[in-house]
């Protein structure tokens, strides 16, 4: 066990020991220790809540075939010790050493792409991290990429041109140089589990799954945390202090993927953009939603563990996976449960796991082709918002086109995720068609009293929930 | 598209890219820095009762908790009006509104502080909505008042009257950069202030009055924003006053930079307003008359409030000529934060209305919005007078829409929106054109002056000094870009230096889009002033030098000087090009005659004035004309909208940089649409903000943009009289968002083939848009109802 990280920063390995530093807590973010520094204010805080991309800094990490991959994230949401054997990257390093700007920077002073300049440093890192990940992107995958970074001044156009313009690989940039380099640096960092103990707080970073239950056992009220994108928040908008935390960043069984013919397994801590390419075939509608989920900088860091222990009411993956009959298996010394997500979830931002478990995995079966399912988010702003209300449905019909099995689950109608069951009832057994749909449209106002809030009153959430099983209709009808 | 010469880079754009360019928060002070942090009511409208700052005080690495009574001079804060204390007194006004200041070593103990701060507060009660206001009669001032032709007999004879109401929403600035502002001691009473603040003068008086000191022992000095958009003209005076106060009573460096929700909940927005209007017209569409009314909230203090008032009442005619108008505004005072500046100044709101008058008109009289729009335009020789008083000038209007209407198709897709609609019942289209005729000069006739200094070092580099600010827009650019035209040098012997109020005093606000035109001036005159000096020592030296060789021209040498000639990094007598020599090698020789190599310069804004109580004059030097077309796709089942493609065409004269220009119509137009769709403000009805930060507050992302986006400059259109023949940007693109709103009506209205008027205001949220659909479906049923009865 260790009590101090270490991470490269500039080139070399920098090590912070949380016991001989006081101002430093293992739940400073990122980008805070950053900006502490005399050398790297570049980047910028403009929300300290993952929704502006002013912080966005690119994480190098070792992956299982020995490359390094760069992502991008919110330094403003990831604890310092998350960085344990990784290369952080800053819009300082991008120049060369004989300070020749690299081409996503060279490009953005050609098109203009900044005015006021204090979005810039992020965008230019997401940008960096666009580069690293694609050749030639596309438009939608432009956007994808800074979706997590506002600007006020520009209007995005000329961002989106520099993007298209500079990633274009015809030479290597001084990191593909650099990466044997890199890599050695990298793999000289221990990687072992840790143990940060200050007067305040204890930080523990569990290597294994056998660990992480041990621990959680051991510290039952510990705070877990994975991609931290909800956790950071209490410390940086709520400055809460955090006593214990278990961080399950580093749990590699909690990362795996698997398939079969018959299902899909999901680990807990499996970053969304890892899991949205192997969904798209067998579960599009999940697909769907994880693209419409946060910013890329943030399905960089969030997995579905939060989101289903988190359990909001407007948790997006959540009628998903109901929709899916995915199933959510729980672990503790005490051995394994599994229960249907529908069931897991309780109540408003409750759970059926036990203090000292861990969700592991997420298993969704697969569809035997004779169901659609569809996903809807309904938001204010289309993307990087949170829904006022989302929908996930599923349907499958019997040979005489009536209705055989339908699922109707919605997020933001009620204090959690739940099914329309009275509307469900009603659509059983009759046809597929505009009438019975119609008729069945009322009845949402028997399954739900929605309230009203920031996100929207009461009255457009009813018309809006009644208006998606329209929706799900007419992008249904006639398919089958 | 412009001079592509003129097509530099922001001359700061290597420094964005890099992360090197340094804002406030960025600056390298010493250990000694404290940190500053705020202290606000929790209140919209309560008494104060007591407080005991005696335990916060005691928090170990505090070192200062400060109230009004540790103010040495003058607690005020008010711009114009001074109704605004530093820190409260007696009554708090709204939520957010700051009590007390805290000084310590990290922020950590700052919270400490502050939550040992005892303070009593008696609730009153609070006055939150535009219509309480006019209930309870809280008026900010005297109603505005212009008024052309007669109303009132108009409004009876004209063939077809409309009546209606319009609400148009608070707008948050959300620039990137919050309030943020340090101040370091100096020996003696002297403190030095970095300050993101688009008014270094005003902050620079008000902290001098803050502390009773005189307006010479503080500099103010502002490298660049983060963004402003007009919510640093004023209220970047606040954070700045708060340093300084802490920064006095610690003699240590502050720093006080908001944290993004407490701006958000502590500064002032776009002012919403409640609009009223009685509108006559004929069977073609010809505006007879208007009567309109506009009620903004102005907050709990005047701000600017009243200046944009009129702003809006000049604007509420847009680009039409009508030829009977009255507007009357009345600013109400509400318990929210005092609301402000806002790129448009009162503009988006006047013009909202009447573009929302005709969309109507064209639905009633089953035209196109865009044939009622052409007809109405001010004259080029008739019908060209506004109603208050000025002549429309060099009107681009026509000129505009015959190419923009050409170049969009804008028939063509008209058509094939229709058939859109009428193929789909889930999804619409709809398309929307727009003008936009902006007056340009601040309408306080007074602050329409700008002064400069320009220093040439004997390297024969420059450094231009001048009062406007850089906030993005790339001010400093085109200052480069003239400085150096005027000298005739290459730009990287030219840097603008950043604003300060030692070196250039007295200046307005860099704002009303005004920053080129007045700067620039300011820094060409103090430019011949220099060329005038250099001109007549090369006169003497050439006329000694070739005293034997006489100019063939006689006339000796004054004539001699006015053909000596700034070009190429060179200066020559255009008589005798052989007689030349390079800048750089110029300024040494001059420095040996003793020539002074630095001059100030000055500029007034001629011919223009304005009476404010009689509504009547010429505010306006000139006018900036722009038009937008923008076509959405409507998801009529959830509201949501995606601009599908939106051409520009705006005219900016003789462009001073196409790329900066093209940048501030893109973004105007995109921080437009912002206000016209998903940026909504609310409140709870205790006057908390509850979209207080970007998690709620949802300016536009990437993915909001046109898919396709069209931007053009009008070209071949120099302006005369200005700098360089060149119009002012910043603010009259914002206006052609209201394309995109009338876009998204026409798309609803589709949904009852345009036979009702939707129920709309803005922002058209997704909300509003479904709502109003399921109004006129409601409306559909009914008609089909007593159709079915009737037959
Ligand atoms: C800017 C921004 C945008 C967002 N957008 C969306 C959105 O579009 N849709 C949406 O639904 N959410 C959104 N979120 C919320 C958040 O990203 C998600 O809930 C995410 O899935 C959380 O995952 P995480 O790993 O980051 O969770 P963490 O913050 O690490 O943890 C969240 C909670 O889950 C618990 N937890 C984490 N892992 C486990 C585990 N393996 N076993 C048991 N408990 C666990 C933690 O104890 C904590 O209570 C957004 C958040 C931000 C900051
Ligand atoms: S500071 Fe806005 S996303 Fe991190
Ligand atoms: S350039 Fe100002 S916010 Fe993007």
């Amino acid at each position: 066990m260790q009590s101090s990280i270490s991470f490269i920063l500039d080139g070399k390995i920098t090590s912070i020991d949380f016991g001989k530093a006081p101002e430093i807590k293992p739940t400073t973010t990122i980008l805070n220790y950053l900006r502490s520094l005399p050398t790297h204010k570049g980047t910028k805080e403009g929300c300290a809540e993952g929704d502006c991309g002013a912080c966005t800094v690119v994480v190098g990490e070792l992956g299982l075939d020995n490359r390094i991959n760069y992502k991008s994230v919110d330094s403003c949401l990831v604890f310092l010790p998350m960085l344990h054997g990784k290369h952080l990257i800053t819009v300082e390093n991008l120049k060369t050493p004989s300070h020749e700007l690299h081409p996503v920077q060279q490009t953005m002073v050609e098109t203009s792409g900044s005015q006021c300049g204090y979005c810039t440093p992020g965008f230019i890192m997401s940008l960096f991290s666009l580069y690293k990940n694609k050749n030639k992107p596309s438009r939608e995958e432009i956007d994808d990429a800074l979706t997590g970074n506002l600007c006020r001044c520009t209007g995005y156009r000329p961002i989106i041109e520099a993007a298209a313009k500079s990633c274009v690989h015809d030479r290597l940039d001084d990191f593909s140089n650099l990466e044997p380099i890199t890599r050695n640096l990298l793999q000289s960092i221990p990687k072992e589990s840790l143990r940060i103990h200050t007067p305040q707080q204890l930080y523990l970073r569990p290597a294994s799954l056998g660990e992480a239950i041990t621990l959680k056992h051991q510290h039952p009220d510990a705070i877990l945390v994975c991609g931290a994108t909800d956790v950071a928040l209490r410390v940086t908008k709520q400055h809460e202090l955090l006593k214990e935390i278990i961080d399950l960043s580093d749990v590699s069984e909690l990362k795996q993927i698997t398939e079969s013919d018959a299902e899909l397994r999901i680990g807990a801590g499996a970053f969304l953009s890892d899991i949205m390419p192997v969904v798209l075939k067998p579960f599009p509608a999940l697909h769907d939603m994880l693209a419409v989920f946060g910013s890329q900088q943030i399905r960089n860091l969030a997995t579905l563990g939060g989101n289903l222990d988190t359990a909001s009411p407007i948790g997006d993956t959540l009628p998903v996976l109901i929709a899916y009959n995915a199933r959510v298996i729980l672990e503790g010394v005490n051995g394994r449960r599994e229960f249907p997500v529908e069931d897991f979830i309780t109540g408003y931002r409750t759970t059926r796991r036990k203090a000292d478990e861990i969700i592991t995995t997420i298993v969704l079966p697969k569809l035997d082709g004779r169901s659609w399912v569809k996903a809807y988010k309904v938001s204010k702003r289309k993307d990087l918002d949170i829904a006022t209300l989302s929908g996930c449905f599923r349907l499958e019909l019997d040979n005489h086109s009536a209705v055989k099995m339908i699922t109707l689950a919605y997020g933001g109608m009620a204090e959690r995720v739940k099914r329309a069951t009275k509307t469900e009832q009603f659509l059983l057994g009759n046809p597929w068609n505009r009438e019975a749909i119609e008729n069945a449209m009322p009845l949402i106002d028997s399954d739900f009293t929605p309230i009203s809030d920031v996100r929207g009153g009461a009255e457009f959430r009813r018309v809006a929930a009644k208006n998606l099983l329209l929706k799900f209709w007419s992008e249904t009808n006639g398919q089958s | 598209m412009g001079n592509p010469k003129n097509n530099i880079p922001h001359e700061s754009a290597a420094l964005h890219v890099s992360g090197e360019a340094v804002y406030v928060d960025d600056i390298l002070v010493n250990e000694q820095l404290l940190v500053g942090r705020v202290v606000y009511s929790p209140h919209a409208h309560a008494r104060i009762k007591s407080f005991d700052l005696s335990e916060a005080k005691k928090v170990p690495g505090v070192y200062a908790v400060l109230s009004y009574k540790d103010i040495p001079g003058h607690n005020q804060m008010g711009p114009v009006v001074k109704d605004e204390p530093c820190l409260v007194e007696n009554e708090v006004n709204c939520v957010g509104q700051v009590v007390f200041l805290i000084a310590a070593e990290t922020e950590e103990q700052c919270l400490e502080a502050e939550r040992k701060i005892k303070a009593g507060y008696e609730a009153l009660d609070p006055i939150l909505t535009i219509e309480k206001a006019i209930e309870k009669n809280s008026l900010m001032g005297p109603p505005l008042k212009i008024e052309r032709g007669d109303v009132n007999t108009s409004l009876k004879k004209a063939p077809h009257l409309i009546k209606g109401e319009l609400r148009t929403g608070a707008q948050e600035h959300w620039y990137l950069e919050s309030q943020v502002s340090l101040c370091i001691p100096g020996e003696g009473r002297e403190m030095y202030v970095y300050s993101s603040t688009q008014h270094p003068s005003e902050t620079q008086a008000l902290i001098a009055e803050l502390l009773g000191i005189g307006k010479h022992e503080v500099v103010v000095e502002v490298r660049r924003m983060g963004g402003a958009f007009g919510g640093k003209e004023t209220q970047a005076n606040h954070t700045a006053c708060w340093t300084a106060l802490l920064c006095w009573a610690t003699k240590h460096p502050v720093k006080i930079r908001l944290f993004r929700d407490d701006d958000q909940i502590m500064t002032g927005k776009r002012h919403r307003f409640l609009s009223r209007y009685e509108v006559g017209f004929d069977d073609e569409g010809h505006l007879h008359v208007a009567n309109f009314e506009l009620n903004s909230d102005g907050g709990c203090a005047t701000d600017l409030s009243f200046a944009i008032m009129q702003r809006a009442m000049l604007h509420v005619d847009n680009a039409y000529y009508v030829p009977n108008l009255r507007v009357v505004g009345r600013v109400w005072k509400t318990n929210l934060p005092s609301n402000t500046a806002f790129r448009g100044f009162g503009g988006p709101q006047g013009m909202a209305l009447i573009e929302n008058v005709i969309d109507r008109i064209a639905r009633l009289l089953r035209k196109d919005a865009a044939e009622i729009r052409f007809k109405n335009f001010y004259g080029l020789e008739s019908n060209n007078v506004t109603h208050y008083g000025e002549t429309v000038e060099n009107n681009r209007l026509f000129m505009i829409y015959d190419q923009l209407m050409k170049s969009s198709e804008y028939e063509k897709r008209r058509n094939a929106v229709n058939e859109f609609n009428a193929q789909n019942e889930f999804f619409k289209k709809g398309l929307a054109i727009t003008p936009v005729k902006f007056g340009i000069s601040f309408t306080t006739s007074y602050l329409n002056q700008a002064g400069a200094l320009v220093l040439v070092y004997k390297d024969g580099t420059v450094l231009v000094n001048h009062g406007g600010t850089e906030m993005g827009q790339g001010l400093h650019t085109k200052i480069q870009q003239i400085a150096a035209a005027e000298f005739g040098v290459s730009l990287h012997r030219v840097k603008v230096n950043a604003t300060n109020t030692a070196v250039v005093p007295n200046t307005s606000a860099t704002a009303a889009s005004a920053g080129a035109d007045l700067n620039g001036m300011a820094v060409k005159n103090a430019i011949d002033i220099l060329k005038g000096r250099i001109a007549e020592a090369f006169a003497h030296i050439w006329t000694e030098k070739y005293s034997n060789t006489p100019r063939q021209k006689d006339g000796g040498q004054a004539s001699l000087q006015h053909s000596i000639m700034f070009e190429s990094d060179e200066i020559y007598d255009r008589d005798h090009p052989d007689r030349c020599i390079g800048f750089a090698e110029a300024i040494p020789l001059l420095h040996l005659r003793q020539v002074p190599l630095s001059a100030a310069g000055f500029y007034r804004t001629p011919n223009i004035g304005w009476d404010k109580e009689k509504g009547f004059g010429k505010p306006f030097y000139y006018y900036a004309f722009g038009m937008a077309i923008t076509e959405v796709l409507l998801d009529v089942l959830t509201g949501q909208h995606t601009i599908l493609r939106t051409d520009i065409l705006h005219d900016v004269g003789d462009s001073l940089n196409p790329n900066i220009d093209i940048g501030q119509v893109e973004g105007g137009y995109i921080q437009g649409v912002g206000w016209c769709t998903t940026e909504e403000i609310k409140w709870d009805d205790k006057g908390n903000l509850l979209t207080h930060s970007p998690d709620t507050y949802k300016i536009p992302s990437v993915q909001d943009i046109p898919k396709d986006f069209r931007v053009k400059l009008l070209e071949g259109v120099p302006n005369p009289n200005t700098i360089r023949q060149s119009k002012a940007v910043a603010e009259p693109p914002l206006m052609l968002s209201l394309s995109c709103w009338l876009a998204i009506k026409d798309a609803i209205s589709a949904v009852a083939n345009r036979e009702f008027e939707p129920e709309f205001s803005l922002p058209a949220t997704n909300e509003v848009i479904v709502l109003s659909i399921e109004k006129l479906k409601r409306k559909i049923a009914e008609k089909a109802k007593l159709e079915f009865i009737e037959q």
